[in-house]
């Protein structure tokens, strides 16, 4: 069991008004604890200090590996298991193992990569994630503060950076 | 800085590269060791075609994609677009040198072209070819020559050259209704689909007819893909020069960033190409066609493995990471080499074939000799890619002074500053 959160958070009605409050955070250096939007942000990663996702080597090794099953299993198949001849072509017929090893290799990069971002997310099916506001799946953007032992003064600050910088609506909630 | 200007010092670099290359192309009239060289120099004539192919490619395919990004709304590439309206314009050398092949074609001074030759349609010749008689239709002088010369006209004359010059005035009198831009519009749309149909048939008369007894469905596309890829490293290059003397200041990593991307992209749809030519004939079974392949994978191991290296494993080990993409010494080490690349591949697509119909027409058969400057480019055609590198540049570079860098009377110019990749 999680230990409760308390959040204070902020929704935005635009990205611009978000990127220049996420500025505007880093100046007077709040802790932003996260960011939710319904839709990839551009510049957004840099401004929170995001490091790179590493998804994309995982994706690779997925890759190099389906391209490896693909043309191992076609050549042990039609060389050495239940060897056929296709059109008067050779056992070993490389070109033809070609567009194979492609799809399988599109096939274990692509999965590979779903199942990687969902466990590292904590995501999938039988997961409940509690949001903080629906609206943020839709057209809304959330600036989230965790305050787990704020004083009612940094508080008061984070209220203030809020309506300062243009939130449309201010809450908190305990997650 | 927004106007560009042309120094001196870069003057004589080029001008040195293009003397470079007269020179080789003047050596290699002599030096050859074809098949009746004194008579029809095939070294010199395979030179002079391949990067006169080469470089009007790019320039028309320059063009093409100013029109498709028009007629797609784009709005990134406005920060770049006086370089490719510098390249297209380049077509009108294009045009002079593919003439100089036409007139070649007409005197027999070469003899690139089996299909031209004397009696091979006639009848009862000593040398009639009934395979080329039946496709005499396409591949006879008159129609290479109204092809050549009418499709490069009207690609200039109709289509650049107004291009270029409403794209310019609209920096001068651009108006609010963008009166200008929509007049570009329309001149680009016209031009996709008459440029999709006659490039294709310039390709066929200009390199597949080589060897006339074989045909591709994919030949088109395929030299299409070297030459756009080949355009877009020329273009980063240019990029990566212009920023070096501190000009293209509005051009930044994003746009790197998607050229690089359409670079490796392009590279990934070439060798999807590539293959694809030789799958379907290979599974098709239409044995009589895989000689293509057969000749230069069995006696040009070097072009046809070097050719596979070059735009597609180096490429794409090399600009698969995010940031090779964004990173001027990566991008711009990736299109040096596939710039040379896609030259290897139009050396390839050319040389061998010009050697096999020579040796054919002797009734000669089985391997085809080793001829210097046919196996892989030597110094000569090194010389002489350096050569018409440097009259290419030394074009666009003037061409480059003649409009200010910065096209701010462009519609979407705020956008591009503003891209994200």
């Amino acid at each position: 069991m999680k230990e409760a959160k308390e959040v204070l958070y902020g929704l935005y009605d635009d990205e611009t008004v978000l990127l220049d409050a996420v500025r505007q955070a880093n100046a007077d250096h709040l802790d932003i604890e996260e960011v939710y939007s319904p839709f990839p942000v551009h510049g957004l990663d840099p401004l929170l200090g995001l490091s790179e996702s590493r998804l994309h080597i995982a994706g690779f090794v997925y890759g190099a590996l389906g391209t490896l099953t693909a043309f191992l299993f076609m050549t042990w198949v039609f060389t050495r298991d239940w060897p056929i001849i296709f059109g008067g072509k050779p056992y070993f017929s490389a070109p033809a193992f070609i567009p194979i090893t492609f799809e399988l290799t599109v096939l274990f990069a692509s999965i590979g990569m779903v199942v990687s971002f969902y466990t590292v997310c904590g995501l999938g099916p039988g997961v409940t994630n509690p949001t903080l506001d629906d609206r943020i799946t839709d057209d809304k953007f959330c600036i989230a503060f965790e305050t787990n032992g704020y004083s009612n003064e940094e508080i008061s600050k984070l209220q203030s950076f809020f309506s300062k910088t243009g939130a449309s609506e201010v809450s908190s909630k305990v997650i | 800085m927004n106007q560009f200007t042309f120094e001196g010092r870069e003057k004589s670099v080029l001008i040195g590269g293009m003397i470079l290359g007269l020179v080789c192309l003047v050596l290699s009239f002599f030096i050859d060791g074809s098949p009746h060289a004194s008579e029809i120099h095939s070294r010199f004539w395979t030179n002079f075609l391949h990067n006169a192919v080469f470089f009007t490619g790019i320039a028309f395919v320059s063009l093409f994609a100013i029109c498709a990004a028009i007629s797609a709304y784009a709005g990134w590439y406005a920060v770049i677009k006086r370089i490719w309206e510098a390249y297209s314009l380049f077509l009108i050398v294009g045009l002079v040198m593919m003439t100089v092949i036409v007139i070649g074609v007409w005197g027999h001074f070469h003899h690139l072209y089996h299909w031209a030759g004397e009696g091979v349609t006639t009848v009862g010749s000593e040398t009639y070819d009934a395979v080329i008689a039946g496709k005499s239709g396409f591949l006879n002088p008159t129609f290479y020559t109204v092809a050549t010369i009418g499709f490069l006209s009207v690609f200039y004359f109709l289509f650049a050259v107004p291009i270029r010059r409403m794209s310019i005035s609209e920096d001068k009198a651009g108006t609010a209704d963008y009166a200008i831009h929509r007049k570009i519009k329309v001149y680009a749309a016209a031009f996709l689909p008459i440029a999709a149909f006659s490039s294709c048939a310039l390709i066929w008369l200009w390199m597949m007819s080589i060897e006339p007894h074989w045909y591709s469905t994919m030949y088109a596309w395929y030299t299409t893909a070297s030459w756009f890829v080949s355009a877009l490293a020329l273009t980063l290059l240019t990029i990566i020069y212009l920023k070096s003397r501190g000009f293209l200041v509005d051009v930044t990593d994003e746009h790197i960033h998607d050229l690089g991307k359409l670079l490796f992209a392009f590279s990934v749809f070439w060798t999807y190409l590539w293959f694809s030519q030789f799958m379907l004939i290979w599974y098709a079974n239409v044995g009589e066609e895989t000689t293509y392949f057969k000749t230069r994978r069995d006696e040009y191991p070097v072009l046809f493995f070097g050719n596979l290296i070059m735009n597609f494993g180096l490429p794409f080990l090399i600009l698969m990471r995010n940031d090779t993409k964004r990173k001027f010494g990566t991008v711009g080490f990736a299109a040096a080499l596939v710039l040379f690349g896609h030259w290897w591949d139009f050396f390839y697509m050319i040389k061998p074939g010009v050697i096999k119909e020579l040796s054919h027409a002797e009734g000669a058969h089985g391997a085809l000799p080793s001829v210097a400057g046919f196996d892989y480019p030597h110094l000569l055609e090194l010389g002489i890619f350096i050569g018409f590198l440097s009259l290419f540049f030394y074009f666009v570079f003037n061409q480059l002074t003649k409009a200010t860098l910065r096209p701010a009377g462009d519609p979407y110019y705020a956008e591009s500053i503003h891209h994200h990749s």
